[in-house]
C-alpha cells in the first residue's frame, strides 16, 4: 500500500492531486481541515494485489494481444487509452495539417454517424484552420456545450437513461464528490423492480457512507426530494433503466422529472452504437434532460457514440472512464474531444509507417 | 470464581501492531494490570521470543523463564514471576517472559509460536492470557495473532503505524481468512483524532481488503505514561487516575464484560 498526505486549499484541489499522484484507483482514507486553513487529505493506492495479479495479468494481456487486431486496435491501447487513463498532458505529436478527406475518414473509423462526420468536416474546412486537431475542435465547439455540475449548489439529480448505461455508478461518483465538497449527501433508490438494483446502490452507499433511502412512487420522491431540499442535502436520485423512446416509459418518467427542484440528467454509455446512443441521447432530450453524462469511456475504442452523445441539443456535464467510485467524474471539452478523436487515428497511423 | 466459559482453557489475547514503538508493551502490561483489578486471573506473555522487554517496563528483577517453559524443562507455576502479589491476588497478575537482553528465542518463528500457543492453552489456572507480540509482520508473529482467541491492533496517528497495522491485518487475512483484528489507537492526542486514525485504517481495510475491523477504544497520549515507563513502574500503580490509566481500565471492562459467562461471544468479523 503507497500511503500519501495532501495538503491543499480545498477538496477539490486536493482530490485532483491526489489522482495526479496516486492515479485513479486511490481510495481517500482520512480528511480533515489543516491546521494553517485548506484541506488535509491522506489517500492509499493498494500495489501488493496488483503483484499478486501480476501473473494473471501476464496471461490476460498475452490473450488479448493475441486477440487484438495488430493495427488499430493494439495502437489504440497504447496510444489513447493508456495516456487519458495518465491523465498526463497529450503527448506532443506531430501537428498534423487539415485534410478533409482524412478528417471524415478519422470520423468513420471511430464509427461517428455519417451526417454529423460530414457535417463537422464541413465546419472545419470552414474554421480556415491549418491544424487538423484544432479544426475540429472549433467544429466540435460550435456543436456541444461543456456544463459540468456544480455539487456545492444543485439540489436533486435524476439520473435516467437506458439500462446498463451506469446510471447507479454514476449516483456513487456524484455522492462520493459531493461529500468531498463537504455537502450533505442522500442516495434515493427508485427503482423497486430490478433485480439486486436497490442492494447494488446500497453497497455503494455503503462504501462512500452516504444515507440511502427508497422511494416506490412518484409521490414519495417529491416527499423525499423536499425534505432534502430543506435541509439542502443534495439529492441524488437513481431510476430504473428504460427505452426513453418508448411512448409508455416516457410518460412514467415525465412523472418524476416534474417534482419540483429536480434535474434531469441524462446518462448514456459511450460502448455503443453511435446512431443508437445519438437516439437515446436526443429522447432524454427530449424528455427534459439539459444535461448529459457520457459513460465508459475506458471501454470504448471508438468514440463516434461519444462524439454523437456530445453533439445533441445538451450540455455535457462530465464523462467517466472508470468503474471505481474514486475515478471520478471528468469534463471533456471541444479540444480534448477532438484530441482524442485525431490521436487515435494518429497512433495508428504512426504504426503503420 | 473462574471467569472463563471456555471449558476451563485461558482467553488468549494477543496484542499487536506492525510497527514498533506504538505502545504495545505499556498496553499488554497496563492491560492485564487493569483486567487483573476486574477480577481476572491473568498471565502476561512477552510472545517477543526475540527481544524481550516487558520485564524492564515493570523493574522486574525476575521475569520467569519462557525459555525453560518451552524446551519442557519446567513446569508454568515454575516458569512464571509474580506481579504486584501474583494473579491469585485481585489486582496482580503473572508474567513469563524470556530475561531481557537474552536473544535465546530469536528466529524461533512459527514453530516456535505454534509451540507456546499449544502449551499456554493448556494453562487452566488462568482466565486470559495476554500476548505481548513483537513488532513486525513475520510468520511467528502472525501465528500468535491468528492462533488467539481474540487479537488487537495498537495503531498511533502516525502514517506509517498506519501501513503497517494495514499490512498486518492483510497478511492476518491471508493466514486465516477470517480474523480480523480489533483497533486500539494509542498516543492521540484527543478522541477526534483517534477516530480518525482508527477510520482510516479501517476505510483502507474496507476497501482493499473487503473487511472492516472493530475500534476498541483509544489510550490518549498523556506524559504521565512516559513518565511511568521511564520509571519501570506500573502506570496504574503510580498514576491510577491518569487520563492513559482510566483509558486502559475503560477498555479493560469493555474485553472483560465479553469474557464473562453469558455475555455475547466475542465477535470474530467476518472477511468477506
Amino acid at each position: 500500500m503507497r500511503l500519501r498526505t495532501f495538503l491543499a486549499n480545498d477538496m477539490r484541489e486536493a482530490l485532483s492531486n491526489v489522482r495526479a499522484e496516486l492515479g485513479a484507483e486511490a481510495v481517500i482514507v482520512s480528511s480533515e481541515k489543516a491546521k494553517g486553513g485548506g484541506v488535509m487529505v491522506r489517500a492509499a493506492v493498494e500495489e501488493t494485489t496488483r503483484e499478486v495479479l501480476r501473473e494473471n495479468m501476464a496471461a490476460f494481456s498475452e490473450w488479448h494481444n493475441a486477440m487484438a487486431a495488430p493495427d488499430y486496435e493494439t495502437n489504440y491501447r497504447a496510444g489513447l487509452i493508456h495516456r487519458l487513463r495518465n491523465d498526463r498532458p497529450a503527448e506532443k505529436t506531430a501537428a498534423r495539417n487539415f485534410n478533409r478527406a482524412e478528417l471524415l475518414q478519422i470520423l468513420r473509423t471511430h464509427r461517428a454517424p455519417d451526417a454529423l462526420a460530414h457535417a463537422l468536416a464541413e465546419t472545419a474546412e470552414k474554421a480556415g484552420l491549418s491544424d487538423m486537431t484544432l479544426a475540429l475542435a472549433s467544429a466540435l465547439d460550435k456543436r456541444m456545450a461543456s456544463a459540468p455540475l456544480d455539487l456545492t449548489k444543485s439540489v436533486a439529480l435524476l439520473l435516467t437513461g437506458p439500462n446498463g448505461a451506469g446510471k447507479s455508478a454514476v449516483a456513487a461518483k456524484i455522492a462520493a464528490h459531493a461529500r468531498l465538497c463537504e455537502r450533505h449527501v442522500r442516495l434515493i433508490a427508485t427503482d423497486i423492480t430490478g433485480a439486486g438494483a436497490i442492494a447494488r446502490l446500497e453497497t455503494f452507499a455503503q462504501h462512500i457512507d452516504v444515507p440511502i433511502v427508497v422511494a416506490e412512487s412518484a409521490e414519495e420522491l417529491s416527499k423525499a426530494v423536499a425534505e432534502c431540499a430543506k435541509e439542502n442535502i443534495l439529492a441524488v436520485i437513481d431510476t430504473a433503466g428504460f427505452d426513453p423512446r418508448n411512448g409508455k416509459a416516457r410518460s412514467a418518467f415525465a412523472a418524476l422529472a416534474k417534482i419540483e427542484h429536480v434535474e434531469a440528467i441524462g446518462v448514456v454509455s459511450a460502448c455503443g452504437d453511435a446512431e443508437e446512443i445519438a437516439d437515446i441521447a436526443a429522447s432524454l432530450v427530449s424528455l427534459s434532460a439539459r444535461r448529459l453524462i457520457v459513460t465508459g469511456l475506458d471501454i470504448s475504442r471508438r468514440l463516434g457514440a461519444l462524439a454523437a452523445a456530445a453533439m445533441q441539443n445538451a450540455a455535457l456535464a462530465h464523462v467517466t472512464r472508470s468503474p471505481y467510485v474514486a475515478g471520478g467524474l471528468e469534463t471533456l471539452t471541444p479540444l480534448s474531444l477532438a484530441r482524442a478523436l485525431i490521436d487515435a487515428s494518429q497512433a495508428d497511423r504512426g504504426s503503420a509507417q | 470464581m473462574s471467569f472463563n466459559n471456555n471449558l476451563g482453557k485461558p482467553h488468549l489475547t494477543a496484542i499487536g501492531s506492525g510497527k514498533g514503538g506504538t505502545g504495545k508493551t505499556l498496553i499488554a502490561v497496563s492491560l492485564a494490570h487493569a483486567l487483573a483489578h476486574e477480577g481476572e486471573r491473568v498471565l502476561l506473555c512477552d510472545a517477543d521470543l526475540g527481544l524481550s522487554n516487558t520485564a524492564v517496563h515493570l523493574g522486574l528483577d525476575d521475569c520467569g523463564d519462557l525459555p525453560g517453559f518451552l524446551a519442557n524443562e519446567c513446569k508454568l507455576q515454575d516458569a512464571i514471576a509474580p506481579v504486584l502479589g501474583g494473579a491469585s491476588i485481585r489486582g496482580g497478575f503473572d508474567i513469563i517472559a524470556a530475561p531481557s537482553g537474552c536473544g535465546a528465542l530469536a528466529n524461533s518463528g512459527e514453530i516456535g509460536a505454534q509451540q507456546l500457543l499449544g502449551k499456554l492453552k493448556a494453562a487452566k489456572n488462568y482466565d486470559r492470557v495476554l500476548l505481548d507480540l513483537g513488532a513486525g509482520v513475520d510468520a511467528g508473529v502472525l501465528r500468535f495473532a491468528a492462533s488467539s482467541d481474540d487479537a488487537l491492533l495498537v495503531l498511533t496517528p502516525d502514517p506509517a503505524s498506519l501501513t503497517d497495522a494495514y499490512a498486518f491485518v492483510k497478511l492476518l487475512q491471508r493466514m486465516t481468512r477470517n480474523r480480523v483484528p480489533q483497533i486500539l489507537v494509542n498516543m492521540a492526542v484527543n478522541d477526534a483524532e483517534a477516530r480518525r486514525t482508527a477510520d482510516a485504517l479501517i476505510a483502507t481495510c474496507k476497501n482493499f481488503l473487503n473487511s472492516t475491523p472493530d475500534y476498541l477504544g483509544a489510550v490518549p497520549r498523556d506524559p504521565n505514561a512516559l513518565d511511568a515507563v521511564r520509571k519501570q513502574a506500573a502506570l496504574l500503580t503510580l498514576y491510577p487516575q491518569s487520563a492513559a490509566a482510566r483509558a486502559v481500565t475503560a477498555i479493560a471492562q469493555r474485553l472483560h464484560n465479553r469474557l464473562r459467562p453469558g455475555s455475547a461471544p466475542l465477535r470474530i468479523a467476518s472477511a468477506r
